[in-house]
């Protein structure tokens, strides 16, 4: 289906796109520390702000997914999930009381008392840090599982789905029924992953406490700098041949396999990979939110992703970020102002998106600057071609 | 607010039945109080032969009395024995009982205010610890002469179980030969034994132990297992020759039970197999139209579910206050969930109306979008409903709905189940008739196939399609109101619980085929109560792995046929 109110992802070299993101940059490295040493803000915000990055990189690797190879993916959160429990995990075992061991001698994570019955201070011989627990020890081996676990779950789910051609509206609602069934399983008590409590008692990463205003500017910077380099690597993807074939498969994928190409190994690189950065993502929001629980995988989570890379304008990587920040900006300001209008918003949100504005914020930029910039250059034509050239069609969902 | 309503709910329902009793029973009361003061005898013989003829009487009332005399809150005063839960204090300090009736447990009135007297004008009627277990035991006691069949078979069973009530033998042996309802005759022979049971082991009866747990064995009784398993495990292990022929009788005892119980449990999962799998079927018949036929990705399904269940949940509100105004007699409450019905069917229609209307008619091309704008319109009607009725809501169920038959020994199907299954076919029945043989039904099937040719040959197909989703909707709303039977009313019912399974019943059925539907809402119910008790080892399988399990063998499922069980054939899959 043609629509050419839809932005395409440019492969020009268009000023604006990099301008934008610059800006962002530059008040994300700048002027954030800078009205914080100066006290205009307080390190609470900071880490709020670094928390909502933490989301928006997620929300990149749903926009490589989604925007970019046309999949709709509800289990974008599960993904964040799965990085989310491996870096609570080793923070677990780093937080809480000390000196409680169990009869191997490993200290036990204290937030696994609510898991085990039994009182602070006292573990019985029968009970042992179960093993999986055991691998999130150090801090690479936890990135480096965290990375991997989330990729591997990606790439089972879509492994599974693409084989058999789930498209679509389906490949949607079956990663939706996948959330919610791991969901169920992480809230098991018995799963020995802390239940419905979650993980909890984080103390200190790597050796410097969670609490202090340092560690928690310098978490900011990491997920800032973190945010960029995925956006980078996202952007590099989609420049790349690799990326036109991606495009394609949103596009027209009958035709794209008529040609001679297999699409599901496209398909599964991008949905692995934006996995992935899901789970990178999570790693870098679990220590500064103090707290992960199974609520972070209910099924509205993944769909809230989804409206964030709609209202920022599908199909551009700045987009998602934009469309990230500002719904949980105006998440933030509205639940302190009015927090019974919020489902009311974020209704409004997602029929006003799809219905007025398909193109988003950015999609909405970039006709006020066509529009702008036929009124300056008076028909110079310069700005005409960014709203057409790559048309989203809604490829393979029909 | 919600509190008050059920409790004058109550009270209404109560008064009802009090007025039918009353004008034989106002005597009956005066010889009851007359009774209950014996209580305050000093003599103990006096009180014990009391608290006994008392549990005879058979009146429930009597039952909370016996909770108040065991707490000590019953008190004399001016000759009569009144109830008193509560001491007061004024601002002075000085203590006042605010005195309630003995039978009825209402306030005591004296110029039309609750009556509270100074704490020195009444005086205690405190048991002592035997008279204190005495009321204990009479309390079931009492149920067994009750009128009522529940509550007469509630106490027959109670008296049989741990620790058993040795006093109940003579009631229950009369019961077990005279009460007008077999099953409680049943159960009272049941409990009998398991009494007698008890005492035998205790004395040591070796002849008696034979004899019941043979009998016990041949009536099938669920009860005595327990009993029978330990009787053998301390036969074995007293090994100094050991009672062979008594452990043999019990070890068959324990087996023909034992087969019993597994035929109820093969029974018991068949049937809520099928009712979770009706439940299923409604569930996702709505979203069969609205997502099967018309294509519409309805992430608000749930939402309109969850109006229909608000829509019984008013309509029960309004009858409530009919009859507390007077304009409808009491017995016509029950009849309030016929009147939801098409009222529940109706609202959500209207509402399905609007919204496509509003959103929905715009998307018809675009699924993907439609998910992500139904979604919003479930978010808001979730908020709207949720600042209209609070959090939680309580839709008590119609009193034919309530219990059940029981077609073999233990096998209750309860009503409710019933009535969804039933209601399940009716709904099928409905939409078959409506889509395959009706004249609207055709044209709906046109424009959703065909909708340029249906529009040229003078189908109005915006009307088409804003009547489809209506119904569709309203299916839904019918969905939620045979839900108010089963399972809690919440805003967020329907993303919580429905959509997902709904989804996964139309998607495994076969999009846009309501044969699908039945089968695979069918196939998923039946499996997942034949995978839930499934053991593998020490690991008992359970509703989550099951869910888990079934979830796998789905995605299994879609590899082998990937447009479901009843896939559209010919032209109809290409678009």
């Amino acid at each position: 289906m043609y629509n050419p109110s839809q932005p395409m992802p440019s492969n020009a070299r268009n000023p604006c796109r990099y301008l934008s993101f610059f800006v962002l940059i530059l008040i994300g490295l700048v002027v954030i520390p800078l009205l914080y040493y100066t006290g205009q803000i307080s390190i609470e915000t900071v880490n709020m702000l670094g928390r909502y990055m933490a989301l928006a990189i997620m929300a990149v690797g749903l926009d490589l997914v989604w925007g970019y190879t046309g999949i709709l993916s509800l289990c974008q959160a599960f993904f964040f999930s799965l990085g989310g429990y491996a870096m609570g995990m080793y923070l677990a075992h780093h937080g809480g009381p000390e000196g409680i061991v169990d009869a191997a001698g490993w200290k036990f994570p204290a937030c696994l008392y609510v898991v085990y019955p039994y009182a602070v201070g006292e573990a019985p011989a029968d009970a042992l840090v179960p093993w999986f627990w055991k691998l999130f020890y150090t801090l690479p081996a936890t990135i480096v599982l965290g990375l991997l676990i989330s990729g591997a779950a990606a790439w089972v789910i879509g492994y599974f789905g693409f084989r058999s051609r789930v498209r679509g509206v389906y490949f949607a609602i079956l990663t939706q029924a996948i959330t919610v069934a791991a969901w169920l399983v992480f809230c098991m008590n018995n799963m020995k992953l802390c239940g419905t409590n979650g993980l909890t008692r984080f103390d200190r990463l790597a050796g410097h406490s969670l609490s202090s205003d340092n560690v928690k500017m310098a978490l900011y910077i990491m997920t800032l700098l973190s945010l960029v380099g995925v956006y980078w690597l996202c952007r590099y993807i989609v420049n790349s041949r690799l990326g036109r074939i991606l495009i394609a498969v949103r596009d027209d994928e009958s035709t794209l396999r008529f040609s001679g190409y297999k699409p599901h190994n496209y398909k599964l690189f991008a949905f692995t990979l934006g996995g992935m950065i899901a789970g990178l993502a999570g790693m870098l929001y679990a220590p500064q939110m103090g707290i992960f629980t199974p609520a972070s995988m209910e099924a509205d989570k993944s769909i809230l992703v989804v409206i964030w890379v709609a209202v920022g304008g599908r199909g551009t990587l700045s987009g998602a970020v934009l469309g990230a920040l500002g719904v949980n900006l105006f998440y933030n300001f509205l639940t302190t102002a009015a927090p019974e209008y919020w489902p009311f918003v974020q209704g409004a949100l997602f029929i006003g998106v799809v219905l007025l504005f398909p193109g988003g914020l950015m999609g909405l930029i970039t006709s006020v600057k066509a529009r702008l910039g036929t009124w300056f250059t008076s028909g110079r034509g310069k700005n005409s071609s960014a709203g057409n050239v790559g048309a989203v069609a809604e490829g393979g969902v029909r | 607010m919600l509190a008050a309503r059920g409790k004058r709910f109550v009270a209404v329902l109560l008064g009802f039945v009090l007025c039918c009793l009353s004008t034989a029973a106002r005597a009956d009361d005066e010889m009851l109080r007359a009774t209950m003061l014996k209580l305050a005898d000093a003599d103990a013989a006096v009180r014990v032969e009391t608290l006994k003829a008392l549990a005879k009487t058979g009146d429930l009332r009597v039952e909370a009395f016996f909770d108040a005399y065991r707490l000590g809150s019953v008190y004399l005063w001016n000759g009569r024995l009144v109830v008193c839960d509560e001491i007061i204090e004024d601002d002075d300090f000085n203590r006042f009982a605010p005195l309630s009736d003995v039978l009825n447990h209402e306030p005591l009135l004296k110029d039309g205010q609750p009556l509270a007297v100074p704490i020195g004008e009444v005086q205690e009627v405190s048991p002592n610890r035997k008279e204190r277990k005495l009321a204990a035991k009479a309390r079931f006691l009492l149920r067994l002469s009750s009128p009522d069949r529940e509550i007469r078979m509630s106490g027959v069973k109670k008296c049989g179980d741990p620790p058993v009530i040795a006093d109940a033998i003579e009631p229950l042996q009369e019961i077990a030969e005279q009460d007008p309802d077999e099953k409680i005759r049943h159960v009272a022979r049941e409990s009998l034994l398991l009494i007698q049971l008890d005492e035998a082991r205790s004395n040591q009866d070796r002849e008696e132990l034979l004899r019941l747990s043979a009998e016990l064995g041949s009536m099938k009784s669920m009860r005595a297992l327990p009993r029978l398993q330990d009787m053998v495990n301390d036969l074995e292990d007293a090994d100094e020759g050991g009672d062979l022929a008594l452990q043999q009788t019990c070890v068959q005892s324990i087996e023909t039970i034992g087969r019993h119980q597994r035929s109820v449990d093969r029974f018991a999962s068949v049937f809520q197999g099928l009712s979770l799998g009706s439940v299923l079927i409604l569930m996702a018949l709505g979203l069969a139209i609205t997502f099967g036929l018309m294509g519409v990705i309805n992430m608000a399904h749930g939402e309109f579910m969850m109006i229909g269940a608000y829509a019984t949940y008013e309509i029960q509100l309004l009858f409530m206050r009919f009859i507390d105004a007077g304009t409808l007699p009491a017995v016509a409450y029950d009849w309030y969930y016929v009147a939801a019905f098409p009222a529940a069917f109706l609202c959500a229609a209207f509402v399905g109306y609007l919204v496509e209307i509003l959103v929905v008619r715009h998307l018809y091309r675009r699924p993907l979008e439609s998910l992500l704008a139904t979604w919003g319109v479930g978010l808001i009607l979730i908020q709207m409903v949720r600042l209209r009725y609070g959090d939680n809501i309580g839709v008590s169920a119609p009193q034919w709905a309530r219990g059940g038959i029981e077609i073999m020994q233990d096998v209750i199907l309860p009503y409710s189940r019933c009535f969804i299954i039933v209601l399940c076919a009716l709904c099928v029945l409905l939409i078959y008739y409506l889509l395959a043989r009706s004249t609207i039904g055709l044209r709906m099937r046109a424009t959703m196939q065909q909708r340029g040719i249906a529009k040229s040959l003078g189908v109005n197909t915006e009307r088409v399609d804003r009547l489809t989703f209506a119904f569709g909707t309203g299916i839904a709303g019918i969905a939620g109101y045979g839900w108010t039977l089963i399972g809690g009313v919440t805003p967020d019912m329907g993303q919580k619980n429905f959509i997902v399974d709904s989804f996964l019943v139309v998607v495994t059925g076969g999009v846009g085929e309501l044969m699908g539907v039945i089968f695979s809402g069918l196939g998923i119910g039946l499996l997942t109560k034949f995978i839930e008790p499934l053991q593998i080892g020490p690991f008992v399988m359970g509703a989550i792995w099951a869910k888990v399990l079934l979830l796998i063998i789905i995605v299994a499922f879609i590899q082998f046929k990937p447009s479901g069980l009843f896939a559209p054939k010919g032209r109809l899959a290409d678009v």
